[in-house]
């Protein structure tokens, strides 16, 4: 803790005659904005404009920019359609629809998972709220579209591609390099519990297994509301 | 059977009942002490009580700080469906109260109006009639702020449908009298009227100033604002907690950061739990980084809109580098999102300390450049100086906070009035002023900066090097990553979050910081759900805008460009 000061008693009130002249101001003045022009063209580098689009500015590994959707060994996607992502959205730009995996050890899949640009705030909460490690984001900021149809993301934009990666990088995840973190096991490479791991065939061999809720999430934004005021 | 006791009350609640105890008002209203003294009053007795509260030489709750309304609809148990509540201050105790008007009539809500008393109260009781339907009766100019002058019913009360569309044409526009018509007995002869905005680049966002002008002079004006509101409130109502966040960032979108601590600080002063030392170090130090951008670009800005270019890159540079050091800290440089509840969302980097350290270094060089450019410049001097004065008895009066309040000589800083998480522990001053102009605002801007460098590096001495940033209350705050992934509990916790929200305990609290340009306030009502059940945000730009145009009176219109400069005007908070 300390003082108050008072910031107009420490200037003078009126300018001296010097100052009342007002070009030995000017070229004081000039002398500063000179200073800099002479340093910028002796040294390029100190100039903090960015050539934008030849030149890219260098984000961090947190960067928020489009998502990815993680995939399996396999080729399959971590996405087990729990609507978690979906429910943190401020923005309500997730859209699922659940589908029952053939395969046991999947349990369920996406069988839509669009998530609308235009509404996103790229805030991060979907990494944040996934159980799963099933989505990231990548520093990816160039997603120009020219309708709104082409704004709306579905899987095949989303699924992650190594293509995307290299050209771009990860980043903001649930979890970095060196943090102590342990990813969760794969699916994929889990044992199969019992037969060929196939649903179906499970089923048509007679054994009882539970159907897994199935369909759209159960949140948009008109449900969200109708929540809390009901 | 049990006797109710009364529970003890807090010194000042205590003086407040002894001082009405002698008054004709004893009868017509309660004091309870939640946490903030709380006066009870009928709407009939409110305007003497709030002359009461202004004048009694032991209350002096001088500052108006807030008035809103609550719709208690959807919140048994409450005495009736609507009140008004009100925030007040007294600058020579730092101390608020909070008074309550529960309004009898549920279909036709009126109370007095108290701008008489308190000038200040003008706008805030215009936006409750706005959003809720109030009748302040004896309002000068009671009619819609935020929302267009076509729009049907009152978007905050909970019957409201949210998704009716109102279109506004331009005859729909209501100007004032004295805008449209010629008056020649008003001294209208060779007046004419002219609109400044909504679109024109010296406004920094969408502003509307209808000025009457005699010449070139201004003599009488109004500002029409609301083309930027997006229903903040309404929306926070439809939110988790957590996720009202990333809404509090588009509020003051220069200092994104400041608004978000200010947010969660309720929430956590609500739920009772504590950060970390090293998380709310943290924040004070982002917060304060934030500052210093917020005032360079008001300065550079302002500069800018009178004619001198250099100080906007130079000032701008500074922002840009602290932009990189929040990006790297949390992933986006304008709409952070970076404060949880109960924390932050993520440890900064491990390079943060030399980052911030190297911050400090070349902050200071870009300010001095600033001050050889244009403090002692004569054409700067000449129109700054002595234009836009605000007296300190009207800077009260109207209810000013922040740099605005502090260059009319009122050294109230909430920073040292009601010091929160550290800055008790620094050496740092208030810089003030008593000149009340716009070269005033300046200067106590430019010193705030250094000011606020100060208080980094103190704060960058005693942050711990290690250690959580995040209470580890699971209730609250998302479990570790690694335990989410192998551990079922931890998982339920972190599902039970996602899903439902963080359960604040149902009540009302005001927990209020002090943000970029002033006091930044938020009163969070929650009945137990999963987010808040009315989040009433203070905006400090919608005083300071309120009194815009009585600054400009008398001055010519490019003063006017000058002294908004000096405002500080954020769209995004003062419309919300």
């Amino acid at each position: 803790m300390s003082g108050v000061i008072d910031v107009s008693a420490r200037i003078p009130d009126r300018l001296t005659f010097w100052q009342r002249l007002y070009l030995p101001e000017i070229f004081r003045g000039m002398a500063v904005t000179l200073r800099h022009l002479v340093l910028n063209v002796v040294n390029p580098r100190r100039m903090p404009t960015i050539q934008y689009p030849e030149q890219k500015r260098n984000y961090s590994a947190r960067f928020r920019g489009k998502h990815i959707l993680k995939t399996r060994e396999d080729g399959t996607l971590k996405c087990v359609a729990c609507y978690m992502c979906a429910q943190a959205c401020p923005a309500e730009c997730i859209t699922i629809v659940a589908g029952e995996h053939p395969k046991i050890a999947y349990e369920k899949y996406p069988v839509v998972f669009d998530i609308d640009m235009m509404r996103c705030v790229f805030c991060g909460y979907c990494v944040d709220a996934c159980p799963k490690d099933a989505i990231w984001m990548t520093r990816n900021y160039e997603m120009a579209f020219f309708t709104r149809e082409e704004a709306v993301f579905s899987i095949d934009r989303l699924r992650e591609s190594k293509a995307e990666i290299d050209a771009h990088g990860y980043g903001y995840r649930p979890y970095y390099p060196g943090d102590g973190t342990t990813p969760p096991t794969d699916a994929s490479r889990l044992p199969v519990v019992a037969g060929s791991g196939e649903r179906d065939a499970l089923r048509q061999a007679g054994v009882a297994l539970p159907n897994r809720h199935v369909g759209a999430g159960p949140l948009n934004a008109t449900s969200q509301a109708a929540k809390f005021t009901a | 059977m049990t006797v109710a006791t009364e529970p003890a009350l807090s010194p000042a609640a205590e003086r407040l009942r002894g001082r009405l105890a002698g008054t004709p008002l004893a009868g017509r209203c309660e004091v309870a002490d939640r946490d903030l003294p709380t006066i009870e009053v009928s709407p009939d007795a409110w305007p003497s009580l709030a002359r009461f509260l202004r004048d009694d030489p032991e209350c002096r709750y001088d500052l108006f700080v807030d008035l809103f309304g609550v719709d208690n609809l959807r919140r048994p148990g409450q005495k009736s469906r609507f009140e008004t509540v009100v925030h007040l201050h007294a600058l020579a105790r730092n101390e608020h109260v909070r008074v309550k008007i529960p309004l009898p009539d549920e279909k036709k809500p009126a109370l007095p109006t108290a701008s008489e008393v308190y000038p200040a109260a003008d706008w805030f009781e215009r936006e409750a009639f706005d959003l809720y339907g109030f009748d302040f009766t004896g309002h000068p100019n009671l009619r819609r702020i935020l929302c267009h002058d076509a729009f049907v019913g009152h978007a905050l009360r909970k019957d409201y449908a949210p998704g009716q569309r109102w279109f506004f044409a331009e005859e729909d526009m209501k100007a004032p009298e004295w805008a449209t018509h010629t008056d020649e007995r008003a001294g209208h002869f060779e007046t004419q009227t002219i609109s400044i905005g909504p679109s024109h680049p010296a406004t920094h966002g969408i502003i509307h100033l209808i000025a009457r002008l005699d010449g070139e002079k201004i003599i009488r004006a109004e500002t029409n604002i609301g083309y930027l509101h997006r229903c903040f409130e309404k929306m926070s109502e439809t939110h988790q907690w957590n996720q009202i966040v990333p809404y509090c960032d588009r509020l003051n979108y220069v200092s994104a950061m400041i608004n978000g601590v200010g947010f969660v600080r309720t929430a956590e002063k609500m739920l009772g739990i504590e950060v970390p030392d090293r998380g709310r170090l943290v924040r004070t130090i982002l917060s304060e980084f934030t500052r210093i951008m917020d005032h360079c670009v008001c300065i550079g800005a302002n500069l800018v809109d009178i004619g001198a270019l250099s100080n906007f890159i130079y000032l701008y540079q500074n922002r840009e580098n602290i932009y990189d050091l929040i990006e790297a800290c949390c992933g986006a440089r304008l709409t952070v999102s970076y404060v949880r509840v109960g924390g932050l969302a993520i440890d900064v980097p491990d390079d943060f300390v030399p980052r911030c350290r190297s911050l400090l270094e070349s902050i200071p060089l870009f300010l001095k450049d600033v001050q050889k450019l244009v403090d002692n410049n004569r054409i700067v001097r000449q129109r700054l100086q002595g234009t836009g004065v605000v007296t300190r008895e009207q800077a009260i009066a109207w209810g000013l906070t922040g740099p605005m309040l502090r260059a009319s000589g009122v050294p109230y800083d909430v920073r040292r009035a009601r010091p929160y998480d550290f800055y008790d522990k620094f050496d740092w001053d208030v810089p003030i002023s008593n000149e009340g102009d716009n070269f005033a605002r300046y200067l106590v801007r430019i010193e705030e900066i250094r000011q606020s460098l100060k208080i980094i590096r103190q704060a960058l001495d005693i942050l711990p090097a290690k250690g959580a940033v995040s209470s580890d209350d699971w209730r609250v705050v998302l479990p570790p990553k690694d335990a989410v992934y192998h551990d079922m509990e931890s998982l339920i916790y972190h599902f039970k979050l996602v899903m439902e929200g963080i359960r604040v305990p149902p009540g009302e609290r005001y927990e209020w910081i002090e943000g970029g340009n002033g006091e930044l306030g938020f009163h969070a009502v929650s009945d137990g759900r999963g987010g808040p059940y009315r989040l009433r945000v203070r905006p400090p730009c919608f005083a300071n805008m309120q009194a815009f145009q009585k600054m400009v009176i008398g001055g010519t219109v490019s003063d006017a460009v000058a002294t908004l400069g000096t405002l500080n005007i954020i769209a995004g908070e003062l419309d919300r």
